[in-house]
């Protein structure tokens, strides 16, 4: 009858790894299961955005973009930033709000925030994977030059989103009209700045200086590099991305923290 | 081991601070059933969202090394979209316990027969905190932590719930919070009195009562 009455004592990391695989399974399992769109909606949501932007290219006649053909340009622009945009909501979000799974005294907000960053991330990955393989069934043809560094590229953009997402959750906690502003940050002047619709090249050069500042332009242009023979940006700069990730994130769990035990 | 290490809980800012929770230290009594008395909004529910890790204090930390259980009856923490099954599953992999078993106890607490497959959101209210109480019962645990106000359902499955509440008792710890003399008096050895941020322990129920009244009077006085 009973469940378990010799169960021996666990080191936290044993049990911490348990809890987080219990959430991925019931985060797929929520998302994918049923009627619901789930994966549907991750491959449709660029794949609408990429369409409208080939056909906008194709009316005023531009076939590629700094050597990169449009649709691969796109591809290669949309489905990494639509990954860190929804790692960054999905860590704000968690960072922010009271999850009802805390109850339960194993989880803690660590775990639920690994669980959903792994899930964001393998869907995304798996859907610019699919965008890529979709163009090169259309007669787009590549070869991944260095895919080890196409990899890097998409978990600096996932660092870059967990990060800025503890910052922005944090002081949401404290300061409502944060969630407004990062909403506000991320529906348009990163959008617009993160080289989705150029390349760093073909920016004038004080144009340049200044989105050279956005670490996430340098993933995309990394990423473009890392995937096509007949692009090498001049203007990727890990370092710095990584110094930025490593500051926002530390920042992050210190804010993150000081909040949370002040919570209201 | 549940104890609580010199923690503090503030809510409110500036001017307007109130402290629920003052320096408090505290070893809940192992294998004993302790009653947490305290009047409405002396900070019971906080207390237990703080044992349980919901909330984290402002100072001072939480030692939980024991097999603790979630509010017993909470049904929150559960998918809607997900079914039954599903969830009980996930609260045995969250434990490690063998998710057979658990449904196999769950199935058999809550009568939900064939709606045990069909997502909680289908579920009436009824049947929603069944299935909790049902998980929270399907796991052993050597801490259980209740908070009254979370107690729902018809009276034959208040009645069935208390005989099995019944039987773990005898093995494990409980950390019961409420209002209520008489649920007190019905589920616990000791008592602790939330009173001023503080928690007063009593080993005799009656001394604990004595003291509650005292305060709720003085109160109404003030």
């Amino acid at each position: 009858m009973s469940t378990a009455g010799t169960h021996m004592r666990e080191s936290a990391f044993t049990i911490q790894c348990r809890v987080v695989h219990a959430l991925i399974l019931r985060d797929v399992k929520s998302r994918f299961g049923g009627r619901r769109l789930g994966f549907t909606w991750a491959l449709i949501e660029p794949l609408l955005f990429i369409s409208i932007f080939i056909g906008i290219f194709q009316l005023i006649g531009k076939t590629s973009q700094g050597g990169i053909p449009v649709p691969l340009f796109f591809v290669t622009g949309f489905s990494p930033f639509f990954m860190f945009r929804d790692v960054l909501s999905q860590v704000t979000a968690c960072t922010k709000g009271m999850s009802p799974l805390l109850m339960f005294p194993q989880v803690s907000r660590t775990d639920v925030l690994a669980a959903t960053i792994i899930v964001e991330t393998l869907i995304a990955i798996l859907v610019f994977f699919i965008l890529l393989a979709g163009c090169y069934a259309l007669g787009y043809t590549f070869t991944i030059e260095r895919p080890l560094d196409v990899l890097i590229g998409l978990l600096l953009l996932v660092g870059l989103g967990v990060g800025l997402g503890l910052v922005l959750g944090a002081l949401t906690i404290r300061y409502d009209f944060v969630s407004t502003f990062s909403n506000a940050l991320l529906s348009r002047p990163l959008f617009l700045a993160s080289g989705l619709f150029f390349t760093a090249d073909i920016l004038p050069v004080k144009a340049r200086t200044y989105a050279l500042f956005n670490p996430v332009l340098h993933c995309i242009e990394n990423i473009r590099s890392a995937v096509f023979h007949s692009f090498e940006s001049r203007f990727v700069d890990l370092p710095y991305v990584i110094v930025t990730i490593l500051v926002l994130i530390g920042f992050g769990l210190i804010m993150a923290d000081f909040f949370e035990r002040s919570r209201q | 081991m549940i104890a609580l290490d010199n923690v503090c809980k503030t809510y409110g800012v500036g001017h307007n601070q109130h402290r629920v929770l003052d320096h408090i230290t505290f070893t809940f009594p192992y294998r004993k059933s302790i009653g947490i008395l305290g009047a409405n909004g002396a900070g019971k529910s906080t207390l237990i969202r703080i044992i349980g890790g919901a909330e984290k204090p402002d100072t001072g930390r939480v030692i939980r090394s024991s097999r603790l259980s979630w509010p017993m009856g909470y049904a929150g923490g559960f998918q809607r979209t997900l079914t039954g099954r599903e969830n009980a599953r996930f609260v045995a992999r969250i434990y490690g316990a063998d998710f057979r078993a658990v449904e196999k106890q769950t199935i058999e607490f809550s009568e939900l027969g064939k709606y045990f497959d069909l997502p909680l959101a289908s579920y009436s209210a009824g049947m929603r905190s069944r299935f909790a109480m049902a998980v929270s019962y399907a796991l052993d645990f050597d801490y259980y932590l209740v908070d009254e106000a979370l107690e729902t359902g018809d009276a034959r499955l208040k009645e069935k719930f208390r005989q099995v509440f019944k039987e773990r008792r005898q093995t494990a710890s409980v950390i019961l919070v409420s209002h209520n003399e008489q649920t007190i008096r019905r589920n616990c050895d000791v008592a602790a009195v939330l009173y001023g941020g503080n928690l007063h322990y009593y080993e005799n129920l009656d001394d604990a009562f004595l003291m509650y009244k005292k305060i709720l009077f003085n109160k109404s006085v003030a």
